[in-house]
């Protein structure tokens, strides 16, 4: 039974490094999981931390941000301002009684499609690990099991 | 070197008599009216003369000073909304604010996102050991000590105990113990509250350390403070000498049982939710959070929220309008709003007419992060939210789930 769950993942991909990086793995032709669905960003530093809340929120059972390493931000420091708002965002969900390891956060630089392929195949693995995210039925009403 | 710490009382017999501690602070308040030092007193008074009904006040004239004397232990009242939205954030008065250490503190919060102007204000700190609803402490004085609740004259909090003083002049004593096993608790978030001396505000004034004289201990805090309390006491309002160092010892000594009793009491109480499962925990916090009616009541008495444009409202499409409970994401968007800045001033929890205990989830949040980012909130106006700043050396950490960065920065 658990091993047909295939967990919906969202995917947050700076525009510089980590698409790049993404759409390096696939004209290489590197296989990974189709579980995940990709938002592109300007800037990682663009995300809210509303914006995984509000995911976590709807029925989707992971989220992982990829973006430049640091001191390589297109913008400059666009990542590391993530970097303290995911810290945040995970101690918010573990504090509410969400595994903070549904969310990731991880750098992708444009040359490193292999790396890409890799994390996506990791991020697939925990997520399917963890199951579905109690969030969502919270949200659709029908409380917690 | 010139000592910041006083032990200070009106040279007014009048004000000394209605003022607790030597009225030091009324005496202080008059003066600063009275020789144009601000242009208005911010304080808290009694309506209709009741000690369970404690309102925020606004003086200009230094003949009504006295209506704010004593110090009132039912009145969690909070100063902080009413500077920035009534008062324009002192952006054209100078005022003089008594207030609480979260007063303060939220007070420096809403400075450093420049929604107040820090330098038109003189904060008066006053020692707080806690404060109770005025629901809980009417019932309290009625039926743990079988007193009118309307002949109450004073309350102090003394040594654990609460010390109540009748119209007739008899005082009666109970110990903060033994009334909570009854059911007559302080406010959870001042239990757990371990800021009881207010130094991020000009001068921290209290009775710790008085020895039992009629007298205020007044410890100054910045160079205004100084600026302020040698101008009264050459003009002779406020009667100053400088502390012994039995004084100061015993203050240190009364604050630090109290800080210790609180950090135990955080302890207990917060590990409570840290030792349940995810499951448990987010069962929990489910089932007192869809008791929410959405009244948004967290949200306006929250003294740090203050966007104009806020994302709880329906058009910004992350809450949908008309629904209750709300999406979850209601109280998420909350609590990640506040999380870093959180100064655990209890208003979110006092208006909530569902009582969800929300000061429990925003400590929760909050104690993680002061101690990832080291971060204390309100504490000094020239340290940044730590979710609005970066720091160069960030730069060459490469690490993206590092949990100690400002450690690894120094």
């Amino acid at each position: 039974m658990s091993n047909s769950f295939e967990p919906k993942i969202l995917a947050f991909l700076c525009n510089w490094c980590s698409y790049a990086g993404a759409d390096l793995a696939g004209v290489s032709r590197m296989q990974y999981p189709p579980n995940i669905r990709v938002v592109r960003f300007m800037c990682t530093g663009r995300i809210d931390p509303l914006f995984i809340l509000k995911a976590l929120t709807s029925g989707v059972d992971g989220v992982i941000i990829a973006g430049c390493h640091p001191s390589e931000c297109h913008y400059g420091k666009g990542n590391l301002y993530t970097r303290r708002r995911i810290l945040m965002t995970k101690k918010l969900l573990e504090c509410i009684g969400i595994d903070p390891a549904r969310l990731r956060l991880e750098w992708v630089a444009a040359s490193e499609g292999p790396k890409f392929a890799q994390v996506i195949r990791d991020f697939t693995e925990e997520t399917k690990k963890l199951g579905l995210n109690p969030l969502e039925a919270l949200t659709r009403g029908e409380g917690i099991k | 070197m010139k000592t910041n710490l006083y032990l200070a009382w009106s040279s007014d017999r009048k004000i000394q008599e209605t003022g607790n501690s030597g009225g030091a602070v009324t005496a202080l308040l008059k003066f600063a009216l009275e020789h144009k030092k601000v242009d208005a007193v911010l304080a808290v008074k009694k309506r209709n003369n009741s000690r369970f009904d404690a309102v925020p006040t606004l003086i200009t004239d230094p003949g009504l000073i006295h209506e704010t004397a004593g110090t009132l232990h039912f009145a969690p009242v909070s100063m902080v909304k009413i500077v920035k939205n009534y008062l324009d954030g002192a952006r054209n008065m100078k005022i003089a604010v008594t207030c609480k250490p979260c007063d303060a503190r939220a007070i420096i919060e809403l400075a450093k996102r420049k929604q107040i102007q820090l330098e038109n204000l003189f904060l008066i700190g006053l020692n707080c050991s806690g404060t109770f609803l005025p629901t809980v402490a009417e019932q309290m004085i009625s039926e743990a000590y079988g007193e009118n609740p309307q002949d109450l004259v004073k309350e102090e909090v003394d040594n654990g105990k609460l010390i109540i003083t009748l119209k007739d002049g008899s005082t009666r004593e109970k110990d903060l113990e033994e009334l909570a096993q009854k059911g007559f608790e302080m406010r959870e978030n001042c239990l757990r509250c371990s800021y009881k001396i207010p130094r991020m505000a000009d001068i921290a004034c209290g009775k710790w350390g008085n020895s039992g004289k009629e007298a205020t201990f007044i410890e100054i805090c910045s160079p205004k403070g100084h600026e302020f309390l040698d101008a009264a006491a050459e003009n002779g309002a406020l009667v100053m000498e400088a502390a012994t160092s039995e004084q100061i010892e015993e203050r240190k000594q009364e604050e630090t049982a109290a800080v210790e009793n609180a950090q135990a009491r955080e302890q207990k109480e917060l590990d409570v939710l840290k030792n349940y499962s995810p499951d448990e925990r987010l069962k929990f916090w489910s089932s007192h959070l869809q008791r929410c009616i959405k009244c948004f009541g967290c949200r306006d008495a929250c003294p740090l929220c203050y966007c104009k444009d806020c994302y709880l409202e329906p058009y910004r499409g992350c809450v949908a309008g008309g629904e209750t409970p709300p999406d979850i994401m209601f109280q998420l968007i909350r609590l990640s709003h506040v999380a870093d800045s959180c100064v655990n001033c209890g208003q979110c929890q006092d208006v909530c007419p569902m009582e969800i205990p929300l000061t429990r989830l925003y400590n929760c949040l909050n104690r993680e992060l002061v101690r990832i980012f080291d971060y204390q909130p309100g504490v000094d106006v020239n340290q940044y939210p730590p979710l609005t700043i970066v720091t160069d050396q960030e730069l060459f950490i490469d690490a993206p789930d590092i949990i100690n960065i400002t450690s690894a920065a120094e």
